[in-house]
C-alpha cells in the first residue's frame, strides 16, 4: 500500500482550492450525517433533551446514572455481548472450514461458490420472515426435523440462540467468499514443497495456510464483531426484544428509547456505550494481533 | 494452468461440501416452497417441506392485493439508485482530489473521511432521524438516501486504483486544455469501469436490503421500501404464513436472479487475488 502522503503529480502552479472544491461535497455529508450526529449524540447523553430533540439543559451524568439503574440496560448489554462473543468464533470456524473445503479450483468450484454465496442475495427481512415460519413450534419444520418441541422465539431460554442462528447464517456467504479468495492466494509452490517434505493436511493448514490467511481472518473478526454489536434487524422483526427482554440488544434499546419513547438522552447514552464498547473491542483485537498477523 | 487430471472426478470432500450447502440453503428452499402452500397445508401435521403443487398461486395474488408491492419496488429502486449514484459520484471526486492534488489539510481531510468508517451508522440513526425530521425530509426519497451519501470505503478503493493510473495520462490531458471534470468523466472513470461496477453492485445491494433507516423515516404506506413493506404484510400476531412467504419469494426473486446472472462477474472480481494481504 502506498503512503498516504504520496502526491504523484504535485504541480506548483495548480490551484489547491479546486481540490478542496472536489472534496467538499463528500466532506459536507460526512460532517452533516456522521460527525455532527456523533458529537450531538455525545452532547445529548450529558444533557436534558425534550421530546422534540431540543437540548434544554445540562444533566451531567444523570442520564447515565438512570440508564445504569435499569435492568433493561443490563439485559441488553448481556445479550449484545453474548451475541458478539458467540457470533465471531462460530462464523470464523464455519466459514474457514467451508472455504477450506472449496479451496481448490476445480470443475465443481463454480457450483459450490454459487451455492455458498447465494445467501448474500437474500435480504435480512426476508431471512427473518423465513425463520419466523421455520422456527414456529406448531407449523415450522425445524422442531419436527430435530424431534424437539422448543418455542424458539417465545421461550426466553432459546430466543437469543435463534437470533444468533440467524445472524450467523446471514454472514456465511460474504465471509466464505473472503476466506476462499484468501486460501486461493496462498502460493502453490509453498503447498507443493510442504507436500514434498511430507507435511500432512493438518500441518499444512496450521503452519502455512492459516498464517497466510491471517490478514483476512483479522478483517473478518473485526467486521463480524462490529456487526454483532450492532444487531437489531432480526430483533425488530421477530421478537421485539422479548420474551422477557431476553433478546433486547443495545441498538434495539436505543431504537425503542429514542424512536419509541422519544427519550433522546437515554437513547444517546445507549448509543455512546455501544460505540465505546465496539471501539474498545476493535482496539483489543488489534493489540492482540500485533505480530501474529502475517502480511506477505 | 491449474487444471490437471487429478482435479477431475468427485471426491469425498465434494460430497461433504454439497451436503453442507444443502443445509445452508435449506431455509431459502423451505421459504420458497412455503409460498406455494395453502393454509390447510400449513395447518397439517407433520409439516412438509414441499408444497402439494407449485401451481398454487393464490398466495401471490393475495400479496399484491394486500400491499402496493409494485410501489414498494419502485421506492426501493429509487432510493438504492439515488444513494448509490450520489455516493459513488462524491467518492470519485474526493478520491481524484486526494490523488492528484496537494492542498492544505490534505492529510487531515483524508483521515476525516476514513474516520467515518469507525462510527457505525446504526449508532447514529436516532440523531440523524432528528436531523432529517427537522429538514422536513420524512417520507421522501432524499431523506431515505441522504445518510448513505458518504462511502469512505468506496472512496478508499477508488483512491488505491487512481494511484496506479499513469500520471502522464493526466498531464497530457491537462496540457491539451482538458479540465478536471472532463478528465475525470471522459478518461478516468472509463478506465476504472470494472471497479466502479463492482462498487455500484455492492452499494446498491446494501441499500436495497437496508431496513432500520427506511423503517424510521417512512410513515406513509406508499413510501415504504420492499424490505419494510414486506415485514408489514401482516401484524405481529397474525399467522398467515403462506402470504408472508409469498411476499418473501416476490422480494427475493429479483436479487436472486441478478445474483445468479452476475455470479461469474462477482466471483471473478473476488478471485482476482486475495482481497486483503
Amino acid at each position: 500500500m502506498q503512503a498516504v502522503s504520496l502526491h504523484p503529480s504535485r504541480k506548483p502552479g495548480e490551484n489547491p482550492w479546486k481540490a478542496l472544491l472536489l472534496v467538499l461535497p463528500m466532506l459536507l455529508f460526512a460532517a452533516g450525517f456522521v460527525y455532527y450526529p456523533f458529537v450531538k449524540t455525545i452532547i445529548q447523553s450529558f444533557g436534558l433533551v425534550n421530546f422534540r430533540g431540543e437540548l434544554t439543559g445540562f444533566a451531567g451524568l444523570d442520564n447515565y446514572r438512570y440508564l445504569f439503574s435499569r435492568r433493561e440496560f443490563f439485559a441488553a448489554l448481556k445479550n449484545t455481548l453474548t451475541l458478539a462473543l458467540c457470533n465471531v468464533p462460530i462464523t470464523v470456524v464455519l466459514t474457514v472450514g467451508l472455504a477450506w473445503l472449496c479451496r481448490e479450483k476445480r470443475w465443481i468450484s463454480p457450483l459450490l461458490e454459487t451455492l455458498f454465496a447465494l445467501p448474500m442475495a437474500v435480504s435480512m427481512s426476508s431471512v427473518a420472515l423465513i425463520y419466523r415460519v421455520l422456527l414456529n413450534p406448531t407449523v415450522g419444520y425445524l422442531n419436527y426435523a430435530l424431534g424437539l418441541s422448543v418455542g424458539w422465539l417465545t421461550d426466553r431460554n432459546y430466543a437469543l440462540a435463534a437470533i444468533l442462528m440467524m445472524t450467523v447464517w446471514m454472514g456465511i456467504a460474504f465471509n466464505f467468499l473472503l476466506f476462499l479468495s484468501a486460501f486461493r492466494g496462498v502460493p502453490q509452490d509453498l503447498l507443493d514443497s510442504a507436500a514434498l517434505e511430507g507435511a500432512g493436511t493438518w500441518q499444512v493448514f496450521w503452519k502455512i495456510q492459516l498464517p497466510l490467511i491471517s490478514p483476512t481472518l483479522l478483517y473478518v473478526v473485526c467486521t463480524n464483531m462490529i456487526q454483532a454489536m450492532m444487531t437489531n434487524g432480526p430483533v425488530l422483526i421477530l421478537t421485539q426484544g422479548g420474551p422477557a427482554r431476553s433478546t433486547t440488544t443495545l441498538i434495539y434499546l436505543m431504537y425503542t428509547s429514542g424512536y419509541g419513547s422519544s427519550n433522546y438522552s437515554l437513547a444517546a447514552c445507549v448509543s455512546v456505550i455501544a460505540f465505546l464498547l465496539t471501539l474498545v473491542f476493535t482496539l483489543l483485537i488489534f493489540t492482540t494481533e500485533k505480530g501474529r498477523v502475517n502480511y506477505q | 494452468m491449474r487444471t490437471s487430471p487429478k482435479r477431475a472426478g468427485i471426491r469425498p470432500g465434494d460430497i461433504v461440501a454439497l451436503a453442507l450447502a444443502a443445509v445452508v440453503l435449506f431455509p431459502v428452499f423451505y421459504g420458497l416452497c412455503g409460498a406455494f402452500k395453502s393454509p390447510a397445508e400449513f395447518a397439517a401435521w407433520p409439516p412438509a417441506v414441499l408444497p402439494r403443487s407449485f401451481g398454487y398461486t393464490e398466495n401471490f395474488r393475495r400479496v399484491f392485493e394486500q400491499a402496493p408491492m409494485m410501489r414498494y419496488f419502485a421506492n426501493s429502486l429509487a432510493v438504492a439508485m439515488l444513494s448509490t449514484s450520489v455516493r459513488l459520484l462524491l467518492a470519485v471526486l474526493a478520491a481524484y482530489a486526494f490523488v492528484f492534488y496537494d492542498f492544505p489539510g490534505h492529510k487531515l481531510l483524508f483521515f476525516l473521511m476514513l474516520g467515518t468508517m469507525m462510527l457505525p451508522a446504526d449508532t447514529l440513526v436516532i440523531t440523524n432521524y432528528q436531523t432529517v425530521t427537522r429538514m422536513g425530509l420524512l417520507d421522501t426519497y432524499l431523506g431515505m438516501s441522504i445518510v448513505s451519501f458518504v462511502g469512505a470505503s468506496q472512496m478508499f478503493m477508488l483512491r488505491q486504483t487512481f494511484l496506479t493510473s499513469p500520471k502522464a495520462m493526466r498531464e497530457a490531458a491537462l496540457i491539451d486544455g482538458c479540465g478536471d471534470l472532463h478528465f475525470i468523466f471522459s478518461i478516468l472513470v472509463p478506465a476504472v469501469y470494472p471497479l466502479l461496477l463492482m462498487l455500484f453492485l455492492q452499494s446498491f445491494l446494501a441499500q436495497w436490503n437496508a431496513y432500520l433507516w427506511p423503517l424510521l423515516v417512512t410513515n406513509r404506506v406508499e413510501m415504504r421500501t420492499v424490505q419494510v413493506g414486506l415485514t408489514m404484510l401482516t401484524t405481529f400476531e397474525s399467522t398467515n404464513y403462506e402470504t408472508i412467504l409469498a411476499g418473501v419469494a416476490i422480494v427475493m426473486a429479483p436479487t436472486a436472479l441478478l445474483f445468479i446472472v452476475l455470479r461469474g462477474f462477482a466471483t471473478r472480481a473476488m478471485n482476482d487475488g486475495p482481497l486483503l494481504s
